[in-house]
């Protein structure tokens, strides 16, 4: 009987399981031969050992890429987290048509990315663009260039990532607050806490498995952004919003450099890897 | 449990598809070659060479393999590597001919260019050590567009083939202040938002410009004007240009600008909008490519203009059957028959001298002198050499574009940058 489940659950995984294990596995596997080889796609990868990684290191575009990333995913995760649990917070409540306001909060994230960096960049254009001319109305005369300034054009990608992403988090937050028991509100009131000391004692700390989650998430997402940036500014102005994923892209299929490609690409998995570990090890210490 | 299995199986071997490795697809018939293309409904060219080739040999028929235009080079290196690319493969851009050639993806077809005509124009960006890997069948030049309504309306005298840069500039800005003087909103510049718009003739008109040189003063002049132009107000930045996404077919076709340059194939495309309604009716015209000095301007000198030629090239892993009728193929493709043809459908052949009497007397096209001396007479340089280093330092070059046309570095410190990377990224590795 046992061992007829054991099939059966197998039987239901393998479609799945075989087509990630071909389709993804195997590629992901094959990357780490290929960093350590040059590879141009055409004929056999030829075994050069170290030699991308010591080009890594001297590579002035790669550190620029990174520090890009770092730039967005340091911006990024505290701006969506705060939004996305002020709009959970805010839609937790016995609102009359609470659920339209969800669903408005939640549609950026499923809308066709490429429409919206479309429609983002009408928005921002430094001439023509509304929210410049609102700038101006109330009083500023020189309103920045947003996609299209190198100062202002990682900012701009940053506020339209928190933009598409916080409904989605907003979803995990109002799901996470549906398990904090009602009675510890009850006690609080009681011990006469308000809505911060409620928010704080209460709140946040029964939400700390959810946190772990969404922080984690954002932090993959962030370190491999590539479609928005890709849409919104194509890396520029200049080398503005390149980021680490727009890199291996632009080794691999425009420079057909598979192989150094592939070693950034080991780079940015080892550096979700660290900061994912890292976060994972915190966690299970506050647990204890 | 063990029907189960079986089905679980069965699903395994569709997913991963069985696949025979046995070189070139299509039909396995000595009589069938297959050709590669992109946008079938909308780029009718591979039609029609396939159609005109089976007129001439009515017992081969050319099928034709539809692909992704945007991601062309991408899936076609993919098909190519797993062995399933057609015969015949069109080299979409020059900048990837290199991996092509390199990657022994392209068969040696000197003996096909050397039944050629001298008329056909690009052959030998597509020589490597002497041999000829594929065949163009398209040369493209980049010209000047204007339209005669809006140099009318701001009492501007038409391009007549004289121009230097500065004059265009100049004239540019005049075409500004007096569309405005007239009430129009028109500019007197578009210039799209490609790199190659400025880069393809800095390269091919200064005296010594070498892309792989890493040394890229040259550009200098080209951008300085280009900056001065948006600051004059005579052209839409870079930076309204591309969060607009505009388009230069609407640019010029919709009448927002009174001239700019681009390649001829946008002969054909304006005059289908113009039948279709996408683009406004008006007159319009080519001249030549403003020049960097006076030494090659007038009707009496050459052009020097840029843009890359369209080749064909075949397959290594073609049935051994199909070659000599690929290499037909080939040599039908770069003939003057097929000239007329592709001139029928407003298309820039490689071999101009045979198409120009057919491309003129298709109804819309201009027919004034000036505009038959832009489309007949030029020396048009590929817009990059053909090499490993065109693609990255193209990117390095692309970098220097956006951030100077948007005004975030100016033009000295970005070549100053652009050279320093070219020597670290590039050259010396």
């Amino acid at each position: 009987m046992t061992r007829r489940n054991t099939l059966l659950g197998w039987g239901f995984l393998l479609p799945n399981l075989a087509g990630f294990a071909l389709l993804t596995m195997v590629p992901v596997v094959l990357l780490f031969y290929y960093a350590f080889t040059t590879w141009d796609i055409f004929g056999g990868a030829e075994w050069t050992g170290l030699d991308n990684a010591r080009q890594l290191i001297h590579d002035a575009v790669f550190w620029t890429a990174m520090r890009n990333t770092l730039y967005y995913t340091v911006f990024h995760i505290p701006l969506t987290l705060v939004v996305s649990l002020g709009l959970a917070l805010l839609l937790n409540k016995r609102l009359r048509a609470v659920a339209f306001f969800r669903t408005v909060a939640f549609f950026p994230y499923i809308a066709s990315i490429v429409a919206v960096a479309q429609v983002w960049n009408m928005l921002f254009s430094p001439g023509y663009g509304p929210i410049n001319a609102m700038l101006r109305a109330i009083g500023a005369d020189h309103p920045p260039g947003w996609t299209t300034s190198a100062d202002a054009s990682m900012p701009a990608v940053i506020l339209v990532g928190t933009w598409r992403e916080m409904g989605y988090f907003m979803l995990i937050f109002l799901a996470g607050l549906q398990t904090v028991p009602g009675e510890l509100y009850e006690a609080a009131r009681v011990d006469g806490a308000g809505a911060w000391q409620r928010l704080r004692a209460v709140t946040l700390p029964c939400l700390r498995p959810t946190m772990f989650f969404v922080i984690v998430l954002l932090t993959v997402n962030s370190f491999k952004i590539l479609d928005l940036i890709l849409v919104m500014t194509n890396g520029g102005p200049g080398q503005s919003t390149l980021v680490l994923a727009q890199y291996v892209y632009r080794k691999g299929f425009e420079e057909n450099q598979f192989g150094y490609a592939s070693a950034v690409s080991v780079v940015l998995f080892l550096l979700c890897f660290l900061v994912t570990v890292v976060q994972f090890v915190v966690n299970r210490r506050r647990e204890a | 449990m063990k029907r189960s299995t079986a089905a679980v199986t069965a699903l395994l071997l569709a997913l991963t598809g069985c696949s025979s490795g046995d070189g070139g697809s299509g039909g396995d018939d000595a009589n069938t070659l297959t050709l590669a293309g992109w946008s079938l409904a909308t780029t009718p060219e591979f039609k029609v060479l396939a159609d005109g080739f089976h007129a001439k040999y009515p017992d081969v028929t050319v099928a034709l393999k539809e692909y992704d235009p945007k991601n062309y080079d991408t899936q076609m290196i993919a098909d190519l590597a797993a062995g399933k690319a057609p015969d015949v493969y069109v080299q979409k851009t020059l900048k990837n001919f290199y991996t092509y050639q390199n990657g022994k993806q392209l068969l040696d077809v000197s003996d096909v260019a050397s039944g050629l005509g001298s008329g056909t124009n690009g052959l030998s960006s597509y020589q490597v050590e002497g041999k000829t890997y594929a065949i163009p069948y398209r040369q493209d030049s980049w010209v000047i567009y204007y339209n005669k309504a809006l140099f009318d309306q701001a009492k501007v005298k038409y391009p007549d083939g004289s121009w230097t840069w500065d004059d265009y500039a100049d004239a540019g800005k005049r075409l500004t202040t007096g569309l405005k003087a007239a009430g129009s909103k028109a500019l007197g510049v578009y210039e799209h938002v490609w790199q190659s718009t400025l880069q393809g003739f800095a390269l091919a008109q200064s005296p010594g410009a070498d892309l792989t040189s890493g040394n890229f003063g040259y550009l200098k002049p080209y951008y300085t004007r280009a900056v001065d132009l948006q600051k004059a107000g005579a052209q839409v930045s870079l930076g309204d240009a591309t969060t607009n996404n505009l388009t230069y077919q609407a640019q010029f076709g919709k009448q927002q600008a009174a001239m700019m340059t681009m390649g001829t194939w946008y002969i054909a495309t304006l005059l289908s909008q113009q039948k279709s309604g996408d683009a406004d009716r008006f007159e319009w015209g080519i001249a030549p490519a403003p020049q960097l000095d006076k030494s090659t301007t007038g009707t009496s000198a050459t052009p020097v203009t840029f843009a890359d030629p369209t080749g064909m090239g075949i397959n290594p892993k073609i049935n051994k059957d199909r070659i000599d009728t690929a290499k037909k193929f080939l040599a039908y493709a770069g003939s003057a028959d097929a000239a007329k043809a592709l001139a029928g459908i407003g298309i820039t052949p490689a071999n101009t001298d045979a198409a120009a009497g057919t491309i003129f007397a298709i109804p819309g096209v201009p027919t004034d002198a000036v505009s038959k001396f832009a489309f007949t007479k030029h020396d048009t340089k590929p817009e990059n050499p053909v090499g490993k280093n065109t693609a990255p330092l193209q990117n390095i070059l692309n970098d220097l574009h956006t951030a100077v046309l948007s005004g975030s570095k100016d033009i000295d410190t970005a070549i100053a940058e652009a050279q320093e990377r070219a020597k670290n990224e590039v050259l010396t590795k």
